[in-house]
This record gives C-alpha cells, sequence and structure tokens, in this order.
C-alpha cells in the first residue's frame, strides 16, 4: 500500500512539474528586453515629412542635421 | 562630436557636370580631378576615341576592355539585377532616338522615334568575360550615372579615410566627417549627415528639352513617364543609390516608397507639385 502511494505521488508530481514547465514555456516564448535583440528592430520606424514638392522619409541609420550641407545630391 | 576639423575641398567640371571633392587632413586633392578626367575619358560615349566608344563601334566582335571598364560593366548587370531590368545601360540606341546624339551643352540632335522599341534584356545584348566584352550588333551602351556613382565609390577608397566625393551629384561620404558625427549632405531640401554612405539623384527636370529627356524608360525605350519627377536616395555605396533613384523613379509614385524601404536609408520623392 505505501509502495503504491508513494509511486502515486511521484507519478502526480511529475505529471505537475511537466505542465507548469510547458505553461511556463509557452507564455514566455520572447522576451522583450533580451539585451541581445538588434537593435534595428526596434529602431525600424522611420520618420516622413512632407515638404514643398515632395516627401522626405529618413530611416535610423541616417542622422537629420540643421547644419548647412557641404554638398549636396542633385540631378546633373 | 569633436572640434571641427579643416576639410580641404577642389572643385571642378570633368563628365559633363560639376564635380567637388572634400577631406579632413589631405592636401592633394587635385589628384582627383586627373583621375577623373583620365577615366571620364575613356568610359564617355561622345568621343571616338574612348574606350566606350570602341565597345559600341565593334559590335559583334570580343573588345579588349580595361579593369575598370569591365569593373563598371559588372556593375551594370549588378545594377540590372537590382532594378529587374529597369537600369538598363544598353540604352544608347534610345538615346540616339530621343536626339541626346552629342554633349548636352552643344544642344540636343533631332529625334526620330518611330523606330523605338522597349530595349532587349542587358544580358540578352551584353556579354563579358576576363579583359573583353561583346555587344550584339545594333545595339549601344551608355554608362551614364552608373559610372559616376561607381566612380565616386573608387575615387573615396583611394583618396582617404575621411572625405566626400560628389561626382555631378552622385556621391559618397566616407568616415564621420569634420565633426565627426557624419559629412553634412543636402538631399531634398534638408541635411542629412551621412557616414561611410552614398547617396544619388535621378530627375527628369534636367536635360530634357521639349517633351524629351535623358531617362529612358526601358519598358517602352522611350523618356519615363512615371509620375515622379526627382527621387534622391542615401543607400551603402554611390552606386547603389544611383541604382535604388532611377528604379524608383521608373516604378513611379505606386511602387517607389516600398522599393525605397526595402533598399534605400533614406529617400526624397518628388512629383512636382506643390502639395
Amino acid at each position: 500500500m505505501r509502495t503504491f502511494l508513494l509511486k502515486g505521488a511521484a507519478t502526480a508530481l511529475t505529471m505537475c512539474t511537466t505542465v507548469a514547465s510547458a505553461l511556463f514555456v509557452t507564455s514566455h516564448l520572447k522576451n522583450p528586453a533580451a539585451p541581445l535583440q538588434p537593435p534595428v528592430l526596434t529602431a525600424a520606424n522611420s520618420s516622413s515629412n512632407a515638404a514643398v514638392g515632395g516627401t522626405l522619409t529618413v530611416g535610423p541609420s541616417v542622422q537629420p542635421s540643421n547644419a548647412e550641407p557641404m554638398t549636396s545630391t542633385y540631378a546633373s | 562630436m569633436r572640434p571641427d576639423a579643416s576639410v580641404e575641398s577642389h572643385h571642378f567640371e570633368a563628365l559633363g557636370t560639376s564635380c567637388s571633392v572634400f577631406a579632413v587632413g589631405h592636401s592633394h586633392l587635385i589628384e582627383a580631378e586627373f583621375w577623373v578626367r583620365r577615366l571620364g575619358a575613356r568610359l564617355t560615349r561622345f568621343s571616338a576615341d574612348s574606350e566606350l566608344s570602341r565597345l559600341n563601334r565593334d559590335t559583334g566582335d570580343w573588345v579588349p576592355i580595361s579593369a575598370e571598364l569591365q569593373a563598371i560593366i559588372r556593375a551594370a548587370f549588378r545594377a540590372d539585377e537590382m532594378s529587374a531590368g529597369l537600369v538598363n545601360v544598353a540604352v544608347l540606341p534610345s538615346m540616339h532616338a530621343v536626339g541626346y546624339t552629342r554633349p548636352f551643352t552643344e544642344g540636343p540632335g533631332v529625334a526620330t522615334l518611330e523606330d523605338l522599341r522597349p530595349l532587349p534584356p542587358l544580358a540578352d545584348v551584353l556579354e563579358l568575360r576576363e579583359g573583353e566584352a561583346r555587344l550584339q550588333a545594333g545595339c549601344g551602351v551608355d554608362l551614364g550615372g552608373i559610372a559616376k556613382g561607381w566612380m565616386a565609390d573608387r575615387l573615396s577608397a583611394t583618396l582617404g579615410a575621411d572625405v566626400v566625393v560628389n561626382l555631378g551629384g552622385d556621391l559618397f561620404a566616407r568616415g564621420s566627417g569634420p565633426r565627426g558625427d557624419g559629412w553634412p549632405v543636402g538631399l531634398g531640401g534638408s541635411t542629412l549627415l551621412l557616414r561611410d554612405q552614398g547617396a544619388a539623384t535621378s530627375s527628369v527636370r534636367r536635360r530634357r528639352w521639349g517633351e524629351m529627356h535623358h531617362l529612358i524608360d526601358p519598358r517602352t525605350g522611350l523618356p519615363a513617364k512615371t509620375g515622379l519627377e526627382e527621387v534622391s536616395v542615401v543607400a551603402a555605396s554611390g552606386f547603389e543609390a544611383e541604382v535604388v533613384a532611377k528604379t524608383a523613379l521608373l516604378l513611379g509614385p505606386d511602387l517607389a516608397p516600398a522599393y525605397c524601404a526595402a533598399h534605400a536609408m533614406a529617400w526624397w520623392l518628388s512629383d512636382g507639385h506643390d502639395d
């Protein structure tokens, strides 16, 4: 009788642990605060500005500035 | 950000346009002009003696080419792939047909549009092997902005670690610039700080005469009419910026934003309207 109870308890404990682990893992598939996440994923939103004659869109890898341009791209 | 470092600059006319070179801590920028002039003289279609004119003239035969022309033709094939055929350097017959037969400063020639048709795929008319190229009869190559973008990238690599080379609007900014936060470059009326990035503009507002202009749509063989008038782009190199800008302009206002979002780091799209 005692052996039967011990086996039952061990089986129940194992099953509970398995279910709890599965629940925990499925609810934590991705940690948004993980330090190795590429920064480009969080900075991917580019900004668009409508100006006279057109629209300028600047992605995260380019920094706008208020400085006078030293040179420009233009049609030639 | 560091204090402003002194910037040397040199400006000159070459390749039928205005060119500028800027560098931090460099004093031999005149050599850049010599390099551009030497290579430009070999790549122009307006001189019968140029290397490119020889390739265009001796169609059907394998023609010996220099390492530089070989590299630019390779780049042209890459441009063809990047643009799904929209940037096609085998555009010379269309250029002649619309009257762009001589340097723009000498005025346009006579347009004869009757025989114009869509451009053949580049790979069907131009072959390349080590040191040689072959062009099919009846075809011709105009390297245009592809050569300028490629030259800006190549020249900046030879000049130093902190330079900007601008060849008629096709430019590459190498290094972190005079203040350490990037080279300030004008694009679409704004200033952007570029580091190890290229920029280029494609437009139908310049080099136009009457209803004609120089930007040919390979799908028709005619000057492009897409609803966009000007596109400026920042990309990983001057060459890539040139290809993306031209492709976006040819795609038109509906498809250009998505194409630029996939291939560019910043972009200016102008349809010519003020609203």
